[in-house]
């Protein structure tokens, strides 16, 4: 039994409790044990209701301590909209026996106490359903007294609600706005399109919605990038209808303009693949779909839609998804752009660099080129390998200081000349002289360096080195006993001093040596302690003795790769292994051989 | 015993568990939640007979010992753990690890944010689709029982 002064310790740990839930069903132990405590009282009931009389819940606790029995349910009741309240709430009073089913479903409980006679309060939640907590008391209560406190409970439950409600409102804005920077951080780290896309999907799953699309409108129509949904087998229909569905492919295809989410529901998903019950069946709330167009470069890039299947006011505003579609939009467009870019920056590169390395019987050349990265522009590293009129080939390998449009220029202007030159027969010093020349008489505001080797075949049947260097790193020899030498070699950088002349120096190739031109990329590598792949690049390239000419090449520039904990610099390297004139080239004499391959 | 449904957590790290019992605690106060630190006790557990089976596992990918994969694979091969519904969490957002975890049985695949406001949604919206009426007090319809006069 409680006295008044009891009844309001419960009142105050009622609201102490209200403070502290976020949903207003937690407060029912602290609402039924005081009720309960109130002299000539049994039971205590509460129901919870949609709008429409669609009776959601009961929860009954009987005086004797035992467990409440909760009804968890989806009934329509018609006849219970009489009970509705309008404004205030209403307190009903009736013997237990005069109550209508259809009116009141929780008699199946209030009449466990025989005789009782029922106190009822109804009363609004929210705009989107109210609720009822009933009394069932035999005739020593004072039934009044009860009625009173009846409404003084409800009074604290409806303001504890309104203040639920308030306090979710700020969590769910404290949630949307870490969502936005949480969805912003994760499309940052991505520039490819497609995963950016990917990585929205995948955190609005389940936090904004319990489904998530994504497409990219290509020219003929959208394009299917990724799905997401809280349960897997509903993820692989979403791929499916992402993919091939032809309601959702129309839907998205008119979503040309508006910025505003498009909300879809009941008989607006009609024919669509959202339409109709989820595969985890009763319980399940009705299926509503929004569609956010995203915008980038100035048109419609794609879009996000999200596929909900929870309570109304759980569905997010109009104004946090253009907030993310907004983000994502951003995200696409730095990544289209970054894949513009790239491509320009990789299409350009490639026109730079011969498409194939000539082929001349006794050699096996190769080369590797290693973009640093794409992002900081096109690089300026340059080689290609000439045939000569008298027979020999010559290797180029060159580097533009820089990179970007001018350094690109000038790398063409560099390439095309030194071949045009050494295709003619120009000797190597004279070739890099005009060259200096031709820079010079451009204005080129850029220095380069380069180095130009001919390589011609003698009777003895080893290979005349003939080497001038503008600045650049000196060749390595690779010989086939495994040891290692040095190109000899050394001029100025083109581009600084209008008349500059290239002294030249000659070195020998032996059958199995194996001769290696590089940019600085390469020497220049460097592992976290500040060592230079020069240091270790004689061991490397000695530990490749009896390779073809493609294995040195590759396996240098990926150590160099592996090697380097900074630096971003391009890697060229061209390689040229001399194998000698094989027995049926050999048996020609070398005149012959010399013709047949001036002839090639 | 509250009477709402039971989630087994199996979370090695106090942090998290901590984040996890707060954020549930306000979203589904009716839901009774059981916390596995280590992956080890988790098969026994789940195969005793005489302990109440979850109505939902949520489970750390990143577990020390036995890891969340490969404890999700062992949990799949016993029929007793077959129509658990698991929801697995985890901080990549690595596709291979997605189809991985789908492989091995998972229900759901949740990215965990480190914000505690947008992991609290992210875990009722995961404990929400899966047990729709846990909010109200109630995992499925319970039939009304004699209530005591």
């Amino acid at each position: 039994m409680v006295d008044d002064d009891t009844w309001s310790g419960a009142l105050h740990r009622l609201w102490q409790a209200a403070s502290r839930a976020e949903e207003v069903g937690a407060l029912a132990d602290d609402v039924y044990a005081p009720l309960l405590a109130t002299p000539g009282v049994h039971l205590v009931v509460g129901t919870r209701w949609d709008e429409d009389a669609t009776l959601r819940y009961m929860r009954a606790l009987g005086a004797d301590g035992d467990a409440p029995v909760i009804v968890a349910t989806a009934r329509s009741m018609p006849g219970a909209a009489v009970r509705e309240p309008d404004g205030e709430p209403v307190v009903t009073r009736s013997p237990v026996d005069e109550l209508d089913d259809a009116v009141w479903p929780e008699a199946e409980f209030l009449r466990q106490v025989p005789g009782a006679s029922v106190v009822g309060c109804t009363f609004r939640l929210d705009r989107s359903g109210w609720a009822g907590l009933s009394v069932a008391m035999d005739a020593s209560a004072d039934t009044e007294g009860v009625a009173r406190r009846l409404a003084q409970a409800v009074d604290v439950i409806v303001a504890c609600h309104t203040g639920i409600l308030q306090r979710g409102r700020e969590a769910r804005r404290g949630a949307d706005d870490a969502l936005l920077a949480e969805a912003s951080l994760q499309m940052d780290s991505s520039l490819d399109v497609e995963d950016t896309l990917r990585r929205v999907a995948r955190i609005a799953v389940p936090a904004v919605a319990d489904g998530c699309l994504v497409h990219l409108l290509r020219k003929d129509g959208p394009e299917f990038v990724a799905a997401t949904h809280v349960a897997v087998q509903q993820q692989r229909a979403l791929e499916e209808a992402g993919r091939d569905d032809p309601w959702l492919a129309a839907l998205l295809a008119q979503r040309d303009d508006g910025d505003q989410a498009l909300f879809l529901s009941g008989a607006a998903l009609d024919g669509s693949p959202f339409a109709g019950p989820g595969p985890t069946g009763g319980g399940r709330h009705p299926t509503v779909v929004s569609v956010s167009t995203l915008h980038a470069r100035g048109r419609v890039v794609g879009s996000i839609t999200f596929v909900y299947q929870r309570p109304e006011d759980r569905l997010p505003d109009s104004a946090f998804l253009d907030s993310l579609a907004t983000r994502a939009a951003l995200a696409i467009d730095n990544a289209l752009l970054y894949e513009l870019r790239r491509h320009a920056v990789l299409s350009l590169q490639e026109h730079l660099l011969p498409s194939q390395l000539p082929a001349a019987a006794g050699w096996d050349l190769s080369a590797s080129y290693e973009v640093g990265d794409p992002m900081l522009d096109v690089g300026g590293d340059f080689y290609d390998a000439v045939p000569r009129p008298d027979g020999s080939i010559a290797l180029l390998i060159g580097d533009v200081c820089g990179r970007g449009a001018e350094a690109a220029a000038l790398t063409g202007l560099a390439r095309h000349t030194l071949r045009t030159l050494l295709e003619e027969g120009t000797d190597p010093g004279t070739a890099l002289s005009r060259l200096n020349r031709a820079l010079r008489q451009e204005g080129a505001s850029r220095f380069l360096t380069a180095v130009v080797v001919t390589m011609t075949p003698r009777a003895d049947g080893t290979v005349l080195l003939t080497t001038c260097s503008a600045g650049h790193p000196r060749p390595l020899v690779l010989r086939a006993d495994g040891s290692i030498g040095e190109v000899v070699s050394g001029g100025l950088l083109l581009g600084i001093l209008d008349d500059v002349s290239y002294e030249s120096h000659e070195d020998s190739l032996a059958p199995g040596d194996t001769l290696v031109l590089f940019t600085d990329g390469l020497t220049e590598s460097r592992e976290a302690d500040g060592t230079y792949f020069e240091s270790v690049l004689p061991g490397r390239l000695s530990a490749l003795r009896g390779s073809d000419a493609a294995q040195v090449a590759d396996s240098l520039a990926r150590q160099a790769r592996a090697f380097r904990a900074s630096g971003q610099d391009d890697i060229a390297l061209l390689v040229a292994r001399w194998n000698g004139i094989t027995p049926s080239d050999g048996l020609l004499p070398l005149e012959t051989w010399l013709e047949q391959a001036a002839l090639r | 015993m509250t009477g709402g449904g039971l989630i087994l957590v199996v979370e090695d790290s106090e942090e998290d568990t901590e984040a996890i019992q707060r954020a549930l605690s306000r979203s589904h106060p009716f839901l009774d939640l059981e916390f596995a630190p280590r992956s080890e006790d988790v098969l026994p557990r789940l195969l005793d007979p005489a302990a109440r089976t979850p109505d939902l596992v949520l489970l750390d990918l990143n577990m020390p010992g036995i890891g969340g994969l490969a404890l999700l694979s062992s949990l799949r091969a016993h029929p007793a753990c077959a129509s658990l519904t698991v929801v697995v969490f985890t901080s990549s957002t690595a596709s291979a690890e997605e189809d991985s975890c789908y492989a091995a049985g998972a229900d759901s695949y949740i990215y965990k944010p480190v914000n505690f406001e947008l992991f609290q949604t992210v875990l009722r919206g995961a404990v929400d689709f899966w047990l729709p009426r846990a909010a109200d007090g109630a995992v499925t319809a319970v039939p009304p029982a004699a209530p005591p006069a």
